[in-house]
Formats: structure tokens, sequence, C-alpha cells
């Protein structure tokens, strides 16, 4: 069965070259290249919050959680809408639902969300096969209206819940941490949530699994023909894209020590999943890491210098439309198709 | 059940006035597979641009919108021919122009907050508080021109379809664009009078809703979502299905509104559009197999 799928696959994608056909002593090479590129930057991002000394502490570390989040969100955006082509512009759903869910056991059981962290990500997984159900009745742009619908359902929803305290929310306890080291608990965990997030984005581009994924994005049908549980293979996806943004409401929630439904379900913060993904390169593993960690510091460079944010929402949608026209394949995509991509970005 | 007959009314009211703002959404998808997810940001700027003719000349909102006609008619036509060609032959079509779209979604929404500012703003023509009785009911003005206007625009719309030698080629587009091309319809010509049509019914539309809700440059993600799911109502690039499920919805969600409680009765279209999804794909009036 895999073989034919990957048949199909050759025919019918011509970009992303078959690693088989490189020379074995370059590949070794890329590969050695990329362990040690990788391992260095992971290496010396472990060290920063040790760093005390250095200017504006605090607003480094948020940066990088803030860069960590994003890395993680558009890395589970990309399982689904990177390598199956079914865009979801409603995602932020279950970043929310999962950050809500950890958020009420805090305040009603006093548990850390640290540790219901990964339940808020399958409580955001069952959610989104519950979703799959109805949406992946459809396809192409149906698909992606029933996504924005599932999110302003989610939103009405959650703004008269009284469980949830409706539109104002609700306030967490703040972390029991020392006053100095507040930000490093955070930086950590979204840490790991990142890794976590590029591992499985990772796992899945190398795996028969990955391949199903990719057969479905490139055509349905003749995935179906050559035998594959494609609806099987989609409610996966959507559920496993599910789980990390679920993961990492939890821990965000706690670190700004509130909930409320316009910092989780504004179609905005769907939309910057999607720029992230699109911007880095979808359907690959590096390109949402390039794409979450180049936007936060665009928007954080804008903010400081230019300070309108109206502008920023300007230059995000500016720059979609520019990435989509004139660069398709994201900077990953792009450099790849011009033979130019460096090893350390080459995880595909 | 006099009220209810009123509250009925009042939906009808409103559905004419979402059937025109619907109508330039189904239209684009009708005729080229595109999903405009701009279209609501654009009839904020047809709002914006009346709101300003109408404080600046005084000139009144209806007026306004025969100017906003065309304006907003060359405006589409020439967004079409800078952004669109670049996209046709991409496998996957439909879908780049929704991420297309919401793109411009973005860039119109900053620039308009960032130029208008985001506060509410509203025309005040004379009759926008008058009201018209009818034995125990009644029917406010604005709401009643607002309809008459949708209502010009749209015979309009259907007679250019259906009559003129243009619409031969844009419905011949809807039915199938390779055919089309092969019999001699100039495909890029229909494609850019239709975004270019779709455009201006947006323009007109902005014109109505100016004077009928306060508006500002974040609203239009709100009214995306409505129109977007009154189309899959209706069925995707039907003209028909968006005047049906925008009179279906909105006399529905006025009922929710006036017997349960104002926040729920927008549930009414996206609990709608997820029922329609589940037992119905394709919509009341569209073509199977057509999503």
């Amino acid at each position: 069965m895999a073989d034919e799928v990957k048949e199909a696959m050759t025919a019918t994608t011509s970009t992303a070259p078959i690693p088989s056909a490189v020379d074995p002593s370059v590949a070794r090479r890329r590969r050695q290249v990329r362990v040690i590129v990788a391992s260095t930057i992971l290496i010396l991002v472990l060290l920063l919050p040790l760093y005390r000394s250095m200017d504006a502490y605090n607003y480094v570390l948020q940066v990088g959680v803030s860069i960590f989040t994003w890395i993680a969100l558009a890395s589970s955006w990309n399982i689904l809408g990177g390598y199956t082509g079914y865009i979801s512009l409603g995602h932020n759903v279950f970043y929310g639902v999962g950050g809500y869910f950890s958020a009420l056991l805090l305040i009603h059981f006093g548990l850390s969300p640290f540790l219901t962290a990964p339940l808020a990500g399958v409580v955001a997984l069952s959610l989104g096969l519950l979703a799959g159900l109805v949406t992946f009745r459809t396809q192409g742009p149906a698909f992606i209206i029933s996504t924005i619908a599932l999110l302003f359902i989610v939103l009405v929803w959650f703004d008269t819940w009284s469980l949830t305290g409706g539109s104002n929310g609700l306030s967490l306890p703040v972390p029991p941490f020392p006053r100095e080291w507040l930000r490093a608990p955070f930086y950590y965990a979204m840490l790991a949530a990142a890794l976590v997030a590029v591992w499985l984005g990772h796992r899945v581009q190398h795996s028969k699994f990955g391949l199903a994924l990719r057969a479905i994005g490139s055509d349905q049908v003749k995935a179906e023909v050559a035998g594959l549980n494609t609806r099987r293979f989609k409610m996966l996806a959507f559920a496993l894209s599910a789980f990390i943004p679920g993961a990492v409401g939890a821990i965000f929630a706690y670190s700004i020590s509130y909930v409320r439904p316009t910092i989780f379900f504004l179609i905005a913060i769907g939309a910057q999943m999607v720029l992230m993904a699109i911007i880095g390169g979808r359907g690959t593993v590096a390109g949402p890491v390039i794409g979450a960690a180049l936007v936060i510091l665009l928007n954080e460079a804008s903010l400081t210098y230019l300070g309108a944010t109206e502008l920023n929402l300007a230059v995000t949608g500016a720059l979609l439309v520019v990435v989509l026209l004139f660069f398709p394949g994201g900077i990953v995509g792009s450099l790849r198709e011009r033979g130019k991509l460096p090893a350390f970005l080459d995880w595909d | 059940m006099s009220q209810f007959l009123q509250v009925v009314i009042l939906g009808v009211l409103l559905g004419g006035v979402y059937a025109l703002m619907a109508s330039g959404l189904t239209l684009l998808f009708g005729v080229m597979r595109v999903v405009n997810i701009a279209h609501a940001a654009f009839i904020v700027l047809g709002a914006f641009f009346t709101f300003f003719l109408w404080e600046s000349i005084g000139l009144d909102p209806l007026l306004g919108m025969l100017v906003a006609l065309p304006v907003f008619f060359v405006f589409g036509a020439l967004l079409y021919r800078i952004l669109f060609p670049r996209l046709e032959g991409s496998p996957r079509f439909s879908e780049m122009t929704v991420l297309l779209t919401f793109g411009l979604a973005f860039m119109a929404e900053g620039l308009m907050a960032y130029f208008f500012t985001g506060i509410f703003r509203q025309t005040a023509p004379s009759y926008q508080v008058d009201a018209f009785r009818f034995g125990s009911f009644f029917v406010p003005a604005a709401q009643f021109y607002a309809l008459l206007g949708s209502m010009v625009l749209l015979v309009a719309l259907w007679a250019f379809i259906n009559f003129t030698h243009t619409g031969y080629g844009i419905r011949a587009t809807m039915q199938n664009r390779t055919a089309a091309q092969i019999v001699g319809v100039d495909v890029r010509r229909v494609s850019i009078i239709s975004f270019g049509v779709g455009m201006a019914l947006a323009g007109a539309a902005g014109a109505l809703v100016s004077f009928l809700f306060p508006f500002f440059p974040a609203r239009h993600w709100q009214w995306i979502a409505i129109l977007l799911s009154l189309i899959v109502l209706g069925g995707l690039g039907s003209l028909k299905g968006a005047v049906v499920g925008a009179l279906t919805l909105a006399v529905v969600s006025s009922l929710v509104s006036q017997y349960t409680s104002p926040v729920w009765s927008p549930m009414v279209f996206y609990g709608a559009l997820f029922l329609i999804l589940l037992v119905r794909p394709q919509g009341l009036f569209g073509k199977q197999g057509r999503i």
C-alpha cells in the first residue's frame, strides 16, 4: 500500500527531492551540520535564563516564551494544514479550550497547569475529533468556512457561559514562584512544548502516516483509489494537531494569570498560526519554526519602533499576500526550489 | 401573534440587506471559485466611503450607493487584475484565494483602523429614525429603503446575468470554466468583470449598512462569518440560494433574539452552517460535488 502511495506522491509532487537520490556522503555531511547547528542553538536557548545580568532580562525571556509558544502552535497547525492541505482558520479554538480547562482545574482544585497541560491537550484532541466529524464532511473552501464557524460558535459559547466567567473571563492565582525566577518556569515549559511539537512534526514527516497525509494533500481521490482510508487519516491529523495547542493554551493562561474569550478566540490568533506556517514553508519541519521566530521578532520590532498595532495588522496581511503570490512555498520551500536550502534547515 | 409577525417583518427587512451583502460573495464563488474572505471588509470600506461623502458634501447614503457602484467596480477589477492572475493554474486555487483574501481582509482592516480610527460610525439621514405604520405593525423607514435598494440591485444583477451578452459568459463560466473557454468565452475578461461586479455589490451594501448599523473596521469578521454561513446554507455559488438563505436565517435569528436572548442570535448562523454541513453539505441549491 505504501509503495502505491509513494508512486502517487512522486507522480504528483515535484518540489521535494527524493531523499535516496542524494549522494550518501553529502547526505551524511548535511546531517552532521544539522545536528551540530541544532544542538548549539538548543544549548544556548537552554542556558539563556541563567544569564541574569543581561539587559531587559524579563523582556528577553518573555519574547522567548512567545517564540516557543508560536513555534508549538504553528508546527501543530502544519500537521493538518501543511501536509493534507486542509486549512483550519479556527485552530485557536483548541488553544483556548485547553487554556480554559487547566484554568478551571487550577481555580477549583488547585492543580498546577504544568501538571494538567497534557490533560488539556487531551481535551483539545477530543474536541478536534468531535469537530472533525462535521468539518470533514466537506473539503476545500467549505472546510475552511466550517472551521471559521467553529471558532465563532466557541466564541459565543464562552462569551455567555457562566462557568467560564462570560466575556469577563477568569482570574487565576499568581504562580508561586520566587519573583526573580517568575518567567523561567514558563520559558522552559514552552520550550518543552515547542520541542515536542517540532519532534512530532518530524515524526510525521518521516512516517507512513505523514506520507499518507501528503498523498491526501496532493490528490485525495488518488489517495483513496490507492486504498487509503482518507477520512481516518484526516481525523487523526486533526486530533494530533489539536493536542499541542491545548497544552500550550494551558501554560499560556497560567503565565498571564487570566483567561478571557478575546485573548484566545479572536480570528487573528488563528490567522497568526497560518501565517507563520505559510511564511516559513507549509509541509516542512523547519518552516513553522522559522516563520514563528520571524513573525514574533518582526512584531516586537514594529511595536517598539512603529508603535501602531493597526499598522501591524496591515503589515501582517500584506506579508501573507506577498508570500502567497511570490513565494508560495514559504522560506524553506522557496530556498529548496532554488537548491539553496542550508543544511541546518533541511529536516524533511 | 402580532408580536411574532412583527419580528418576522423585521427579520425579512434585515434578510433583504443580508442578501445583497452576500450576493457578491456567492457570485465570485460561482464564477471563479474565489471565496472572498475580505468581502465584508470591503463592505465596511463601502460604508466608510458613503460616510465620508455624507459628512463632507451631505450626500444621502442612498445616492452615495450609486456613486459607490462604479468606484468599487473599478477598484475590484483592478484588484483582480493585479492579484489573481498569479494564482490561476495553482492546483488548490480555491484554498489559495481564501488565504489571499484573508490577508487582504487584514490589510483592509488595519489600514482602515489606522486612517479612520476604530470608533463607531453611522450615517444619519433624516429617514433614519422614521417609521411607517401598517395597522398594528411598524416598519422602520431606514430598513424599508435599504430593502428597496437591495431589491433593485438584486433584480438588476439577475437581469444582468440572465439577459446580457456578458451575463451569458458569466453563466457559462459558472457552469464549466473549460467548456466556456472552448466555445469562445473570454474567461479572463469575465472574471475581471465579475470581480468588479462583486466588489460594486460590496460597496453598495456598505452604503446601506452605513445607516443601518454602527460600523467600525473590525466589525467585518462578524459579518463575514454570517455571510459565509448563509451562502453555505443556500449553496455556494447560487444566487437564489444566497437570497433564500439570507431571508431564512435572518428571520430565524430575529425570532431567537426576541424569544430567548440577543446573544444567541449569531449562534443561529453558525449552528445552521454546521447543521447544513452534516445533512446536506452542498447546501439548499448547490450542485452535488460542487464544494
